[in-house]
């Protein structure tokens, strides 16, 4: 029954800096995301995009978020998913389109790799941390160069 | 996309910015929406109280601080309901009159330029211009000469008025404003019949009168009488339900109304029972159409149909006789209800809300969306061209000139004929779902 048109509307009037946020044209609960890599992180200076699908009850309950650029990172799997509280148990309705990618921007900047979605990745990353940054270093410059 | 829904944001351009604040506050977390019927939580927040009821029954917890939250523990908040619709009774008005003459201004214009065949039906708008002549010695731009053409001394006004002077003294800001007004073509709003000027009623005003009236209140011309139910009569007896009826059809939007008055008589129904949740897994369905039955809901579809059917109504009507400080009647509910299964059921675009309004309004202007962008670049770069941006908006400008000329018809009318109905306007005072239908015709056409 909640729409929010509200919120869309305001996504998309007052962004977020390094974030942006489009409705699909025939689907405005379809987002099309592009987030930027946080400064001093392996993920520095890549674009990654997402998709975000607000589901029929949201708010009611959390946004659909998904990487569909290609990354390296411990609470991030090969599909794309994203192992994050906020779009999990902890989703709350006060919640909004920009707090959660501002969450997802934060979790580029400080990987957990104690809460891991993608085992290997989490693995590689508590043992050799270097070594892992510098593969997700490699992986931004191969798949998420700016245009 | 310029801002067709309401947003806080709305005032950040204006002199007073901070009215943002107090415009964000005033709003439920849930649906971002201003607060309908606002109930408090023991942990000190507040929600709408549709909003958190629905919340609550998945999650017993406060969206905002995680306490524990039953439904038991929420609290009307009568005061915050009056406060919340006395600002948005003056919100459309507040806007206008803090907004800072600049940019937003040139819409008006082209507006303006391709409305001009009506200006020059009436002496009106020229005589005003010639009034603000003469007090405009202070202007940038001075209007010389009275042998110039109607045309020209509306391009200099316009000039005038448009120009983003922000370090002018406040009075010239102010003398400013009484120019814009001057200009601004007003229309009346099909729903509660004020007047405001045409763009604030299409993109502000129209969507807030919608949404008091999907609430149940019907903002109708309000008669001074009706105010006279009040504090005396209260003081000595309990309300009588036609009383309550009487302050359910005082509509909100009106200027006369006292917020003061329905705060300080407000009281708790006290005649209906809330309504309970139903365990329907120790159900048959047979008692499921039973429950139904007597509360004269449909008990057709299937049996998940008639458990989502009950699920809501119960938030509806606990909503409305236990939070509420003025409850609508059981078949507004039952209405309303029915106009929710409608639109949850229909899976494909929804013209009857406002996301579909606005998909369908993304739809229609995609067509145009890179010519606009170009423009608006163009714009910025100050190589606006207005005649491009009249020749893209032509249709558009057109429908809001024959809307307004319309509406002025209607008024004329009305005048002639004082004792007469209101023409053309009785199927609008009804709060359905014809109405907003309407509305969309008006908005897409
Ligand atoms: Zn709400
Ligand atoms: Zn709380
Ligand atoms: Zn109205």
């Amino acid at each position: 029954m909640h729409n929010n048109p509200q919120e869309t509307e305001r996504l998309i009037s007052d962004p977020v800096p390094g974030i942006t946020a489009e409705p699909h044209d025939d689907n405005l609960r379809y987002f099309k995301v592009s987030i930027e890599g946080p400064e001093q992180s392996p993920y520095e200076k890549g674009i990654f995009q997402l998709e975000l699908y607000l589901p029929d009850d949201y708010p009611m309950e959390a946004p659909k978020v998904r990487f569909l650029t290609k990354i390296y990172h411990p609470n991030i799997d090969r599909l794309g998913r994203i192992c994050l509280d906020i779009l999990k148990t902890n989703w709350s309705p006060a919640l909004q389109i920009r707090t959660v990618l501002l969450s997802v921007q934060a979790l580029l900047a400080s990987p957990n790799p104690n809460d891991p979605l993608a085992n290997d990745v989490a693995e590689d990353w508590i043992k050799n941390e270097e070594g892992a940054k510098n593969t997700a270093r490699e992986w931004t410059l191969l798949y998420a160069k700016k245009e | 996309m310029d801002q067709i829904i309401s947003d806080a944001s709305d005032f950040h351009d204006t002199q007073i910015p901070n009215i943002s604040q107090l415009d964000a506050l005033l709003r439920c977390h849930i649906c971002k929406d201003f607060l309908k019927v606002p109930v408090l939580t023991p942990c000190g927040h507040t929600f709408c109280s549709i909003c958190i009821r629905e919340y609550i029954n998945r999650q017993s917890k406060c969206p905002l601080c995680l306490n524990e939250l039953r439904e038991s523990m929420l609290r009307s908040e009568f005061l915050v309901n009056e406060i919340v619709q006395s600002f948005q009774s003056v919100r459309t008005k507040l806007l206008e009159v803090v907004k800072m003459p600049t940019i937003s201004g040139s819409e008006d214009k082209s507006l303006i330029e391709l409305g001009s065949d009506l200006e020059s039906e009436s002496g009106e708008n020229i005589q005003s211009s010639k009034e603000l002549e003469s007090e405009e010695g202070d202007d940038d731009i001075q209007i010389v000469g009275t042998n110039q053409t109607k045309s020209t001394l509306r391009h200099n006004l316009r000039k005038t008025v448009s120009g983003p002077r922000i370090n002018k003294s406040i009075s010239s800001i102010e003398s400013m404003f009484t120019k814009r007004q001057t200009n601004v073509r007003m229309a009346q709003c099909p729903i509660c019949e004020d007047f405001y000027p045409i763009k604030t009623l299409e993109r502000v005003h129209l969507d807030e009168c919608l949404t008091l009236q999907s609430l149940g209140k019907k903002p109708v011309k309000r008669k001074a009488s009706s105010t006279d139910t009040g504090l005396a009569s209260k003081m000595t007896k309990a309300p009588s339900t036609s009383q309550k009826r009487m302050k359910s059809l005082t509509p909100p939007k009106d200027d006369n109304i006292s917020h003061l008055e329905r705060y300080v008589t407000s009281v708790v129904d006290t005649e209906h029972q809330r309504l309970p949740k139903l365990d329907f897994t120790a159900m048959s369905l047979s008692q499921i159409k039973q429950k139904l039955s007597a509360l004269k809901l449909s008990t057709v579809g299937s049996k998940q149909d008639m458990i989502a059917r009950y699920n809501h109504f119960e938030l509806l009507w606990n909503s409305n006789f236990v939070d509420s400080m003025d409850p609508v009647s059981e078949s507004e509910l039952r209405r309303q209800l029915t106009s929710w299964e409608a639109s949850n059921n229909s899976n494909n675009v929804n013209t009857n809300n406002n996301i579909g309004r606005l998909m369908m309004q993304t739809k229609k202007a995609d067509t145009k969306t890179v010519e606009y962008n170009k423009l608006l670049k163009n714009f910025k770069n100050d190589k606006f061209s207005r005649t491009e941006w009249a020749t893209l908006f032509n249709k558009e400008f057109k429908q809001l000139i024959k809307q307004a000329r319309r509406n002025l018809e209607k008024d004329r009318q009305k005048l002639n004929d004082e004792n007469d109905h209101e023409h053309g306007i009785e199927g609008l005072t009804e709060p359905s779902i014809e109405n907003s239908s309407l509305f969309n015709k008006n908005e897409t056409s």
